[in-house]
């Protein structure tokens, strides 16, 4: 194969310099498009199911308290080692959460808390706006993550329906999910295949046979 | 505005005529106007900063500044606040006296050449005769401030931006005023109002047409005369921090800017008075005569930011090859057609 790094001009085309030409002729059309900056602390960014902003535990609403059961599933889970509890045991034999802490600034948002979390008591928000001159309001104490979760309830409207769709592990068989991931799935996240919903996999297992009908037949 | 300036030049032409004794009132008015045209100018730098941002902002889709003033308006009133109180910083190794003057030298020598521009008829500060002249020698000047300020700074930098400059003014002032030796010889003149009065009124008897060579080599030449992209060498961002300007602060870096942005209308002015026919436009615009002289240099700010926008930096062998070896036998080639053209037409 022959390589042409600089493609042959004629007379004319090196008199007018074409390259040039074309060069103007692409910033000038470029001139008139519309530009594509956001005006950010104005105009905020669009945000996408899944988004990973600040963490927070859910407040639930009959208890008034977090769901946290505190089988150390996240703790266990989280890469950077950032997420501390200390619990005793209750009168039943029940694990009773004294001290559930989140250090933010060695949080590498990868998420895996919230996959792993049986009982949906921990999220991520579509806060990002947090950055603060001192460190301690960026370590969050179980106080300082439910009050994340008010917070975020109050500005954008979810409810703690918004922990379950999404946050789920890639693949896995529905059956398998714990009972607060299971529950319905909007339509239209149903993409790519992250979410196993009994309606998406018998959707997909019909296709398969048809597919397999139109093989053999 | 225009008109009580226009009245002054009718006021000072009289009093140069008939009252000998108003002679300190005809010095007051040239000191007024001398005053009217520098605040001009000097607006007019703040403000091509601004639609230069705003012109490249828009080719890379971006929107340019946006938060002073509506649009972004006030961003060069808050640059030139800015500028005009930051600290004023003189390395310790410097050459003091030089490294004070280099920005001045830059500045006054660009101001300087103002004063001959004729922006419409009558409307020349200094109407002298070696208008043309001038200009060279003014532009000639300003890089000795350019060469002065890489040196007395006493860092790499600014030591390789001044050395880039001096090689590429020298480069380049010859294909320049090669270039316009063949607009002297079809109008027979060096002042500029006369180069202008000899191109008559309409577009086509421009000398755009006869000297269109001559135009090539004289917009490459001056893109490179006012270390504009794609010939910034002296500056480099990229390779050189900031080039000559890099151990400047403050005012003094202001000052430098100033004489880039005044450079690029002066020459933008030359290449209107030359090559495209001065203040003479297709119909005359009443009261204010300078329009289409505005409009034009107007036009020729455009393309050098356009140009900005489009063409990444030459390397430095290529600026030297392009300068010697293609812009001057070009001029040269333009001269002689332009006399055997003359020759045989008389």
């Amino acid at each position: 194969m022959k390589l042409h790094y600089k493609p042959k001009r004629n007379l004319l085309e090196t008199i007018l310099q074409v390259e040039i030409l074309q060069g103007l002729a692409l910033t000038l059309r470029k001139l008139f498009s519309p530009p594509i900056t956001r005006q950010y602390p104005q105009e905020k960014p669009p945000m996408y199911p899944g988004f990973r902003g600040q963490h927070a535990l859910v407040r639930d609403p009959l208890t008034n308290e977090s769901k946290c059961v505190g089988c150390m599933r996240c703790a266990t889970v989280c890469p950077s080692r950032c997420i501390q509890i200390r619990f005793h045991e209750g009168e039943s034999g029940e694990r009773v959460i004294d001290q559930y802490s989140i250090e933010a600034l060695r949080c590498v948002f990868c998420g895996y808390c919230v996959e792993v979390c049986p009982v949906g008591a921990i999220t991520m928000t579509e806060a990002f706006e947090y950055a603060s001159y001192e460190r301690e309001t960026i370590f969050f104490d179980q106080e300082a993550l439910l009050a994340n979760w008010d917070h975020f309830c109050a500005q954008s409207g979810h409810d703690e329906t918004y922990v379950n769709p999404f946050w789920r592990p890639r693949g896995a068989r529905e059956s398998t999910l714990p009972a607060s991931q299971r529950m319905k799935v909007p339509d239209d996240w149903t993409i790519e295949g992250q979410f196993v919903g009994t309606r998406v996999r018998q959707a997909q297992e019909s296709e398969d046979a048809r597919h397999a009908e139109a093989v053999n037949g | 505005m225009m008109t009580i300036w226009s009245s002054w030049i009718w006021e000072s032409k009289n009093h140069e005529h008939c009252l000998p004794a108003g002679e300190s009132m005809h010095y007051l008015i040239i000191v007024l106007q001398i005053a009217l045209l520098l605040a001009i100018v000097l607006l007019h730098v703040a403000y091509v900063t601004y639609f230069e941002r705003k012109i490249i902002g828009h080719m890379q889709v971006r929107l340019g500044p946006m938060l002073v003033g509506w649009h972004g308006l006030l961003q060069p009133i808050a640059d030139g606040i800015k500028s005009f109180f930051k600290e004023d910083i003189i390395p310790e190794q410097a050459d003091k006296p030089l490294f004070l003057a280099a920005p001045i030298i830059c500045l006054v020598t660009m101001l300087t050449s103002l004063a001959v521009l004729p922006f419409a008829r009558g409307w020349v500060l200094a109407d002298i005769n070696i208008g043309l002249l001038f200009i060279f020698a003014m532009s000639s000047l300003a890089s000795y401030g350019i060469i002065l300020a890489g040196w007395a700074s006493n860092s790499k930098y600014t030591f390789l931006g001044g050395m880039r400059s001096m090689a590429q003014v020298i480069s380049y002032e010859i294909p320049l005023g090669l270039s316009l030796v063949g607009v002297m010889m079809l109008s027979g003149s060096l002042n500029l109002s006369e180069i202008v009065a000899a191109q008559g009124t309409s577009l086509f008897s421009t000398y755009l047409f006869p000297q269109c060579i001559g135009f090539f080599v004289f917009f490459i030449a001056m893109l490179a005369e006012t270390n504009r992209v794609p010939f910034d060498l002296p500056e480099a961002e990229t390779e050189l921090v900031s080039g000559y300007i890099t151990e400047y602060s403050g005012m003094r870096y202001a000052m430098f800017f100033m004489a880039e942005y005044i450079g690029m209308m002066v020459m933008a002015s030359i290449g209107t008075v030359c090559f495209l026919g001065g203040w003479n436009g297709p119909f005359a615009i009443p009261f204010f005569p300078p329009f289409w002289f505005i409009l034009k240099v107007y036009g020729f700010l455009f393309l050098f930011i356009w140009i900005r926008a489009t063409l990444p930096r030459y390397r430095y062998d290529q600026l030297m090859a392009l300068g010697w070896k293609v812009l001057i036998p070009l001029a040269l080639l333009n001269i002689f057609l332009t006399g055997l053209f003359k020759v045989l037409v008389s």
